[in-house]
């Protein structure tokens, strides 16, 4: 005899079930507290690595700063509301006849952040300008994930104008006819206001320039003060060489009291950033990815010892969160927000973020080595996609202009809602002031290297980075690392 | 003609949407990814033919030091241990809630298939929040327990297992629900008989349940082997900049040359490899799990 099913439950358990399960769910997808993850959202803060090919004392071109994603746990910003604004006219008016939207891409924009606030505030005073333009901002961060989603989105040519974007991108870009050329826009004042070796790192294909140079951006040290009063550490000189570094570095290296470790020192290691490279490629002037006959460059001794210098912070001073190498950008810069990091390197970018949570912190230059001082950066750049509207392209270069030039600074200062205005990196023209704190950079400027222009950058720093990782976790020799990928790497740069 | 179409008219009339979001979604896209695996393909320009043909097929194995055959030994090494272990948790977790009441199961049944019904995004950033070596809940666990913290996804030794056992244990939601289904419907005479012969719960559970489960099985095992060799997500949450490429995998490569690089046609042949991959385990999955357990 079968046996009767019992039938489904009463109302009253219905209900009750109900409530648990809607209870474990809403617990479920509570959200932890590390940074969201890359693919959509979570600007990073990070600049691209840095563009800027002539190692003239000009600035060299860095990667723009990047828009860092507010760490876990910062200090709300408080900044002021934006000024006032009505139409000036001037630059800000596009002569185009343009009436439609322009979509800008902007590296490491994220609604509300420090980096998205100069853009939306110059963006704001542009649309009042020109009524009849509307300026749409997309963000993508700037890793490797967020210059995948760019280059997706130029590929398909669909809901890209213009874009902010690090010079050593260009290339790749401008090699798959992606980019317009700016020189037919550029104006005898242009061209006496903007540092001439800042504007050829946008020289490549048949000597045009193929983007507006924005800022440069090197690479600093970032010190958090409050971190070393506490570990009562004084605050080495700016001078300083890289042994001190190192000991510093092991002086506020500490457990507090209620067990918290505090670490020294990290910095972002990814493919799509070389923010930490200064510290290793300052070995010697023969440090370079690629050399001047167009050959992979790491594949020598000095690299070797470079490298392994800089992943003895880690294996052995010990002077590095246990994560180092693999760190998140946000766990990096939350880490020093948080006070549980007392030194890291990062671009300008990050410099308005520490502002605005009103960090105790401040810059220094890359540490020297036997006496060679270097930093790495690019030149952030605004390039005008391919556009087949003649109108529309007028419009799209009016505004890259804009968003290039002193006026945009004076539109946008410090003290809006802006921590440093506009600029948040020295400025690509000689006629933009830096404010402070990223006055605190200028004097890295003329010892700046700029990431080189090679159209297959991206891919090189791909095949560079898992071999980098595994020479920060102490699992190769940095001399066998480098010359496992020699073959593939002189064959990426020798793409043309 | 008129007459089939009188007779079956409607019925494909029915199936029609179904079928033309299949062919439209799936059909086209799978050929045109085969035609520009043997193209160099850019979105802008379409595709030229490679010389010689098999050249991305080539690439794809060869570039960046061979980094495709380690992920092809990553993916196999993630995908033999979730789907054994998603397996055997589902089998075991739907023998302990099946001898409870009604209510209990239903409940049970519904908390167990909460991971299903939560983002993967949302548990990968969980577990990374986990895994983290700083202020991660495990090594809080371990700092507790006077051991030394591990570096859970920084370290390229053990990155790909931690990665492996986070994905084992997020619960194995639809195994659970699945087996508890399977389980409730074999006839309770069975186990009456069993008894009356003086098998004891272990002995029923092995020589009945187990057996009588086991196209259930084939269909889970099936599934989660190509859910495994497909994983992407997880790596692409928790350990976005890499480890080394210790945390490399099959799809993951194919983003990276597909998206990252837009080299589509060594992404669409690292994709057909993994076609080929995924299709041959099932065969041999289907020939071996396969078979009508009666009694």
């Amino acid at each position: 005899m079968e046996k009767k099913q019992k039938f489904p439950l009463s109302g009253m358990w219905h209900i009750l079930s109900v409530v648990v399960i809607a209870s474990l769910l809403l617990a479920a997808c509570a959200t932890p507290t590390t940074e969201a993850p890359k693919p959509s959202e979570a600007p990073k803060p990070t600049t691209a690595p840095t563009a800027a090919p002539a190692a003239t004392s000009a600035p060299a071109a860095t990667v723009a700063p990047a828009a860092t994603a507010a760490p876990a746990a910062t200090v709300a910003p408080t900044n002021p509301p934006p000024p006032k604004r009505e139409a000036k006219g001037g630059i800000r008016k596009s002569a185009s006849g343009f009436k439609g939207t322009l979509n800008l891409w902007v590296l490491g924009y994220t609604p509300g952040n420090q980096f998205a606030n100069p853009f939306d505030n110059a963006v704001a005073q542009f649309m009042l300008d020109n009524p009849d333009i509307k300026v749409e901002i997309t963000g993508y961060p700037p890793n490797d994930e967020g210059f995948t989603k760019l280059n997706t989105a130029l590929q398909s040519g669909q809901g890209i104008d213009l874009l902010r974007l690090p010079s050593d991108r260009l290339p790749g870009m401008v090699r798959d006819d992606l980019i317009e050329p700016i020189d037919a826009y550029l104006t005898a004042d242009d061209k006496a206001d903007i540092f001439p070796n800042v504007l050829d790192v946008t020289r490549l294909k048949d000597g045009k320039a193929y983007a507006w140079p924005l800022w440069v951006v090197p690479m600093g040290m970032y010190l958090n003060k409050d971190v070393f009063a506490e570990a009562k550490v004084d605050m080495p000189s700016k001078t300083w060489t890289y042994e001190q570094f190192v000991e510093t570095a092991k002086k506020v290296t500490f457990k507090r009291a209620n067990g918290e470790q505090v670490y020294g020192f990290a910095g972002f290691v990814d493919p799509g950033v070389v923010n930490t490279w200064a510290l290793w490629m300052n070995e010697d002037v023969s440090v370079r990815p690629v050399t001047a006959d167009r050959k992979f460059g790491f594949d020598n001794a000095a690299t070797a010892a470079g490298m392994q210098r800089f992943a003895d912070l880690a294996l052995v001073h010990k002077v590095t969160p246990p994560d180092f190498g693999s760190m998140k950008d946000s766990d990096v810069k939350g880490g020093f927000t948080n006070k549980q990091i007392a030194m890291v390197v990062d671009a300008t970018g990050f410099a308005p973020q520490l502002v605005a949570a009103k960090a105790n912190f401040e810059i220094y230059p890359i540490p020297t080595y036997k006496g060679a001082k270097l930093t790495v950066g690019a030149v952030g750049l605004i390039a005008v996609a391919k556009v087949k509207d003649d109108v529309k392209r007028k419009a799209a270069m009016d505004l890259a202009k804009y968003l290039t030039s002193s006026e945009v600074q004076a539109d946008v200062p410090p003290g809006s809602n802006v921590a440093t205005g506009f600029y948040l990196a020295p400025g690509a023209r000689k006629s933009v002031k830096v404010n402070p704190p990223l006055d605190q950079f200028l004097g890295v400027l003329p010892d700046m290297w700029i990431t080189p222009l090679i159209v297959d950058w991206a891919p090189l720093t791909r095949l560079i980075h898992p071999e980098f990782q595994n020479v920060i976790f102490g699992k190769v020799k940095a001399a066998d690392a480098m010359k496992k990928i020699t073959p593939e790497a002189n064959k990426l740069i020798s793409n043309k | 003609m008129r007459r089939f179409f009188q007779k079956h008219g409607w019925s494909y009339l029915f199936i029609l949407p179904s079928m033309t979001t299949f062919i439209v979604f799936v059909f086209i896209p799978v050929v045109w990814a085969f035609i520009i695996s043997f193209q160099k393909y850019s979105l802008r320009s379409g595709g030229r033919w490679m010389d010689p043909f098999y050249a991305n097929y080539e690439t794809a194995f060869t570039q960046f030091g061979g980094i495709f055959i380690t992920a092809i030994q990553n993916t196999i090494v993630y995908s033999f241990f979730t789907v054994t272990a998603n397996i055997f948790l589902g089998l075991i977790l739907s023998s302990l809630i099946q001898p409870l009441s009604h209510r209990l199961r239903t409940f049970f049944r519904a908390a167990y298939y909460l991971p299903a019904v939560t983002s993967a995004l949302i548990i990968g950033m969980t577990w990374s929040f986990i895994y983290n070596a700083q202020w991660g809940f495990a090594n809080y666990i371990l700092r507790l327990l006077g051991l030394p913290l591990v570096r859970w996804i920084s370290d390229p030794d053990i990155a790909l297992a931690s990665v492996t056992a986070s994905a084992i244990l997020t619960i194995p939601a639809t195994a659970v629900v699945l087996y508890s289904a399977a389980m409730g419907s074999i006839p309770t005479e069975y186990y009456e008989a069993a008894e009356l012969d003086g098998a004891n719960g272990i002995q029923k559970w092995w020589h009945i349940t187990v057996p009588l489960i086991k196209s259930t099985t084939l269909y889970l095992v099936v599934l989660y082997s190509i859910a495994s060799f497909e994983v992407f997500e997880r790596i692409y949450i928790m350990v976005p900049s890499g480890v080394g490429n210790s945390t490399q995998t099959i799809v993951t490569q194919i983003y990276n040359n597909g998206f990252k690089d837009l080299n589509f046609g060594v992404g669409a042949a690292q994709a057909f490899v993994l076609f080929v991959m995924i299709a041959t385990v099932a065969v041999f999955q289907f020939r071996f799990l396969q078979s009508d357990v009666e009694y």
